[in-house]
């Protein structure tokens, strides 16, 4: 693990950086207390330091002062090294966000264990971002399939919709349905169900790019995001996807099952001033329609749908 | 502290400290001595125009020097220097550095000793 020493006396300094090498830890050593906050305050800065009271520049304090107000991920334990033993010099270090103290000049056996009471608090630290982490996945996330869930995925079409107007770069709406998804439910139950919407749901994250956006809009249904697509290249993307469903059977517990899947696709390099909500409900249509024109197909929306309008994608299974 | 009976270096204590690392400890005794005389210069200037902050620092710095060089009779008198520099007192600092300078020099003896005692 590394460790911070923030000491500007070099004895000082080469002791602990021994010490604490024997210990296991990889150390970073700095003269003054601005390299100490520098240090302290990069994402893979150490998450332990220790720190000299009276440093050029910045006081221990003051380093963890700064180290408080400026890091807000990933708490960074800090014990201060003082030859200063009155009682309100250890309040002013601690009040400053200190964690703790040891008196110059340390003993190593001491020294260790407070780091090891650090390394508890991390510890516990770590596993609170972890908990936090997992439910705010599973607050934002779909259980089954593990994509965004409905509301993510419609805050995130409002968002991208909006940018898209903003910075005029084009993007691509899909609503996407399994096709006779009630048939497979019916057919082989729930539980194969289940394992056809997982590996769906799979295939159609492989099937884009890593800042694009999937989400489970419904049942069976996906609402897929493509940022920073032409509407050009867009119909060639829907085909590709509609592809990654259908071009290969999906293997369940009870056997081989070929799913295909139809598309709704709104496109556009410019959105104008329409709200979401009505490109939502144009793409839906779109979807209705390549369902009405036979399934495994994509559907182009317009504000007023028709069949001359639809894209000519059904493939030579369906 | 009776520095007539405290020790100048307290060569066990700071093996302890260091683990019983004699080459750490050599390369200790190394920084000090190419460190010290600026740091010893400083003071006497800051005393010399009564600079009482200075004084203060720099006998601050000193003492955490020798305190981890297990050195109690020259970290003392850095203490008693620093002390007076916090407390704005001006008369006696001369003198407390002469002490001073006179208990590094015993120090420095009894460091080259303990090396070339490490050494045979």
């Amino acid at each position: 693990m590394k460790i911070l020493v923030a000491d500007d006396d070099p004895l000082s300094r080469r002791m602990l950086e021994k010490t604490l090498h024997k210990a296991g830890y990889e150390v970073v050593a700095v003269r003054d207390g601005s390299e100490a906050v520098e240090q302290l305050c990069k994402s893979d800065g150490p998450r332990l330091a220790l720190l000299d009271w009276e440093m050029p520049k910045l006081d221990g304090p003051t380093v963890c002062q700064e180290v408080r107000k400026k890091k807000d991920q990933g708490y960074v334990y800090m014990i201060l090294l003082t030859s200063k033993g009155l009682k309100t010099d250890i309040v002013t270090g601690l009040s400053s966000g200190a964690d703790d103290y040891l008196t110059k000049p340390f003993d190593s056996e001491e020294l260790k264990a407070r780091l090891r009471t650090g390394h508890r608090i991390l510890h516990l630290e770590g596993r609170l971002v972890e908990a936090r982490e997992n439910m705010r996945f599973k607050a934002t996330h779909d259980a089954l399939t593990s994509l965004f869930n409905r509301g993510v995925i419609i805050d995130l079409l409002g968002r991208e919709v909006s940018r898209s107007r903003r910075e005029k770069v084009p993007t691509a709406i899909l609503l996407c349905d399994l096709d006779h998804f009630k048939r497979i439910n019916d057919t082989y139950g729930h539980l194969v169900g289940d394992e056809v919407l997982q590996e769906a749901a799979r295939r159609l994250v492989l099937s884009v790019r890593s800042y694009d956006y999937v989400g489970r809009y419904g049942g069976e249904e996906f609402l897929v995001i493509l940022n920073n697509c032409p509407a050009a290249t867009a119909p060639s993307r829907a085909e590709e996807i509609r592809t990654a469903i259908g071009g290969s059977p999906i293997e369940t517990v009870s056997g081989a099952l070929s799913v295909t899947l139809s598309i709704g696709l709104h496109q556009a390099d410019n959105w104008g001033s329409r709200p979401f909500e009505e490109l939502l409900h144009e793409v839906d249509s779109a979807l209705y329609a390549a369902k009405a024109g036979g399934r495994n197909r994509v559907s182009l929306a317009k504000p007023e749908i028709s069949s001359d309008q639809e894209l000519v994608s059904r493939s030579t299974q369906s | 502290m009776n520095l007539s009976t405290s020790s100048i270096l307290d060569i066990a204590d700071l093996l302890t400290r260091v683990d019983d690392d004699h080459e750490l400890l050599v390369e200790l005794f190394f920084i000090f001595r190419s460190v010290f005389p600026a740091h010893l210069q400083s003071l006497a200037d800051a005393i010399n125009v009564g600079d009482v902050k200075e004084v203060q620092t720099e006998s601050h710095t000193l003492k955490g020097m020798l305190l981890n060089l297990a050195a109690p009779r020259a970290s003392a008198v850095a203490s008693r220097l620093e002390e007076m520099g916090r407390e704005k007192q001006l008369g006696g600092m001369k003198e407390a550095l002469a002490a001073f300078q006179v208990e590094v020099e015993l120090l420095l003896t009894q460091m080259e000793e303990c090396v070339n005692g490490l050494r045979r």
